[in-house]
């Protein structure tokens, strides 16, 4: 239920939030289904900035490199960093059906889409943390738009 | 009782926004004392600030129209003035690619336009409303040539990738035949009585009279076949002149399957606010306008400068930048004031000396995933084969419109259309593609529409809004919350810096936002430097 939630509702009510800077009043279909894998959420979403291989990229600012990082050894960080944004980047722990998800026009990914995508990028592009998060451990953190 | 709050929040929040676009930006916040007064409050015309204090100085981060619409302004007021710019180029995201042009995206790819001559793609903004006044005046004064932009085309398509067996269907029947059965359901419940605790007889009888008229009703309040719907839905064989002028009714689409294929939501499109008609565009592509900004403030900015810090003490500001032209040696700047337009998922990062709050609020806004297609096909086929001069298709497959040139009508030779204009998890997606797949997708969602894409596509380019170098996305993202808690945070000037642009106003995503919050900014910085100089 809540997987089959997760796509549709912030496309369906995409025209009901004014002021956007594009008419795009059709909800768009996704053109990929719904993935689950750590990989291929880091493919679909996160490389679009951090890049192919979390090589991060520099220019009048910069996305951080995610090889290497120091700040991924604590679990926490990289699991409140997806949920809440950081910056510019957008958060992914919105409910659902919130306005707020409307609003940003992100997406919402589950507690344990996050666990997914947070322990592919721990055990990749060099990075070999060992201890994986679970969804229960992202489930126990603030989420944004929670009371 | 959240959703009640937000719900609120959105109404007053829509309002206010409305207010500062009639009123213009630069008095939004006395509007919001005093609503009814703004409303009815002309556009004051331009700014004119006069008498800067003798010698003072404003340094300017980002010549976009932000930026140089605060420079221009205060440069006009006499103030020093300097422009720092990472681009090589004026205008950030008022941007136009055209043929021969190269852009290089983060993470290293770089697409060579191969657009014919005269050919081009707004990868920004690509219209401006009637009532943008702003942006509009700046373009009068810069001498920035307007032509109209096609935002409604009833000649256009409307897409459902499961409807109509993925047929597309005109605007004109969609529009018509829904608003026609409409009119008539309504017109059935007059007629039973169902509305007269809620109309008196006498409005009864004006109100079927104008569904008649609304909905293109016959003579018995029914939208069907013929003359009377034909004028509005257009014919099966359009009326002509001489022997073949007989013209042939069409059938009108059911309003269920209307309603079933979800092609109604594409009918009000041109009602929103910011779409109605008239819009417009400057003749040669939306980057004129930064590149008249450009030459009329030449000598003023520095381009190819990458801001790393910026810090304030009591007499002034202190800036930092890299000069790509010589790597390796940080350059330095220092004004009296500054005004900061540089984006915020930028800003973010860089080392800046300002208050918590302010602090707080620069972090606090995620950009949004944006990306656009620019297509160029060996012909016109949208005017030869289909008969749409200029407009907007819509579709529910992930690149959500075709937009067709609002120039160059019936031009031989080959055309450039939008070919997608995507947000949301799709643009992630896309972004995530390199600039050739992100091409290829969009001709191959987009030939569902227009099958004569398979043969006809020339070349294309791409640009991703979360790859763009100077913005790291398209724009500023507000929440209700968000706005609530850092807005006027953000807007505040913090001892000698002030923050602008669209991430700076009730208009995210316009240029427009951008422009009247420079004004506003600048008229508060300029209030705060002669009080300054009155009291040195």
């Amino acid at each position: 239920m809540r997987r089959t939630l997760l796509w549709l509702i912030p496309m369906l009510c995409l025209w009901l939030v004014p002021a956007f800077a594009d008419d795009s009043s059709f909800p768009d279909t996704p053109g990929q289904d719904p993935v689950q894998s750590g990989e291929q959420i880091y493919m679909q979403i996160c490389q679009g900035c951090h890049m192919p291989a979390g090589q991060g990229a520099v220019g009048a600012g910069h996305y951080p490199a995610l090889g290497g990082d120091a700040a991924l050894a604590a679990w926490k960080y990289p699991v409140l960093t997806v949920l809440g944004g950081r910056h510019g980047m957008p958060p992914f722990g919105l409910p659902a059906t919130s306005l707020a998800l409307q609003e940003l026009r992100t997406v919402h990914l589950s507690d344990a889409q996050i666990a997914n995508v947070v322990n592919y990028i721990r055990t990749s592009f060099g990075n070999h943390y060992p201890d994986m998060v679970s969804e229960a451990q992202v489930a126990a953190l603030p989420h944004p738009g929670r009371r | 009782m959240a959703s009640d709050s937000g719900q609120d929040g959105l109404t007053r929040r829509e309002l206010l926004r409305r207010v500062g676009l009639m009123a213009g930006g630069s008095v939004m916040y006395q509007a919001m004392n005093s609503l009814a007064l703004a409303a009815e409050s002309p556009w004051k015309g331009p700014t004119e600030l006069k008498g800067a204090p003798p010698g003072a100085s404003v340094l300017i981060l980002g010549a976009g129209m932000a930026g140089m619409t605060a420079a221009y302004e205060l440069r006009n007021a006499g103030y020093k003035v300097q422009v720092l710019e990472f681009n090589n180029r004026a205008g950030g995201r008022n941007w136009t690619l055209r043929g021969g042009d190269r852009y290089t995206e983060l993470g290293g790819e770089t697409q060579h336009c191969e657009f014919d001559p005269g050919l081009y793609i707004n990868p920004g903004p690509w219209r401006i409303p009637y009532h943008h006044h702003g942006i509009l005046s700046y373009c009068k004064r810069l001498g920035v040539a307007l032509e109209p932009f096609v935002q409604v085309n009833y000649n256009a398509l409307l897409h459902g990738s499961k409807a109509f067996g993925g047929k597309p269907q005109r605007f004109r029947e969609i529009k018509a035949d829904y608003q026609g059965q409409v009119a008539e359901l309504l017109a059935k419940a007059t007629h039973q009585h169902a509305l007269d605790s809620l109309v008196t007889r006498e409005d009864q009888e004006r109100l079927l009279e104008s569904l008649r008229g609304w909905g293109a009703l016959d003579s018995d309040f029914r939208y069907v076949a013929g003359d009377v719907s034909g004028e509005r839905r257009g014919y099966l064989k359009p009326p002509g002149g001489g022997l073949t002028a007989r013209p042939e009714s069409g059938t009108p689409i059911q309003l269920d399957d209307i309603l079933q294929s979800g092609l109604w939501r594409g009918v009000s499109s041109g009602d929103h606010y910011d779409m109605q008609t008239a819009l417009f565009q400057p003749v040669g592509g939306m980057g004129r306008i930064g590149e008249a900004f450009g030459r009329e403030l030449a000598g003023l900015i520095r381009y190819q400068a990458k801001v790393t810090s910026i810090q304030q003490d009591a007499a002034g500001v202190t800036v930092h930048y890299d000069d790509a032209s010589k790597p390796g040696v940080s350059q330095t700047a220092r004004a009296d004031w500054c005004l900061c337009t540089i984006p915020l998922p930028i800003l973010a990062e860089i080392p800046m000396n300002v208050g918590e709050q302010l602090g707080a609020a620069i972090g606090a806004v995620p950009y949004a995933s944006s990306v656009k297609v620019g297509l160029q096909f060996k012909r016109r086929f949208w005017e030869e084969d289909d008969h749409i001069l200029g407009g907007i298709s819509y579709t529910d497959l992930p690149i959500t419109n075709i937009g067709y040139p609002s120039t160059g009508f019936h031009a031989n030779g080959k055309g450039v259309l939008l070919g997608a204009y995507i947000w949301g998890l799709n643009a992630m997606e896309f972004t995530s593609m390199t600039p050739g797949e992100r091409v290829q997708k969009a001709v191959e969602y987009g030939s569902q529409i227009h099958p004569q894409y398979k043969t006809e596509f020339d070349n294309g380019v791409a640009v991703a809004w979360h790859r763009v170098p100077f913005t790291q996305g398209c724009y500023g993202m507000w929440t209700t919350e968000a706005r609530a808690r850092h807005y006027d945070d953000l807007c505040a000037i913090d001892g000698r810096i002030a923050l602008a642009g669209e991430h700076a106003s009730f208009i995210g995503g316009w240029q427009e936002g951008a422009v009247t919050s420079a004004l506003d900014a600048v008229g508060r910085l300029h209030q705060r430097a002669v009080a300054q100089g009155a009291s040195a």
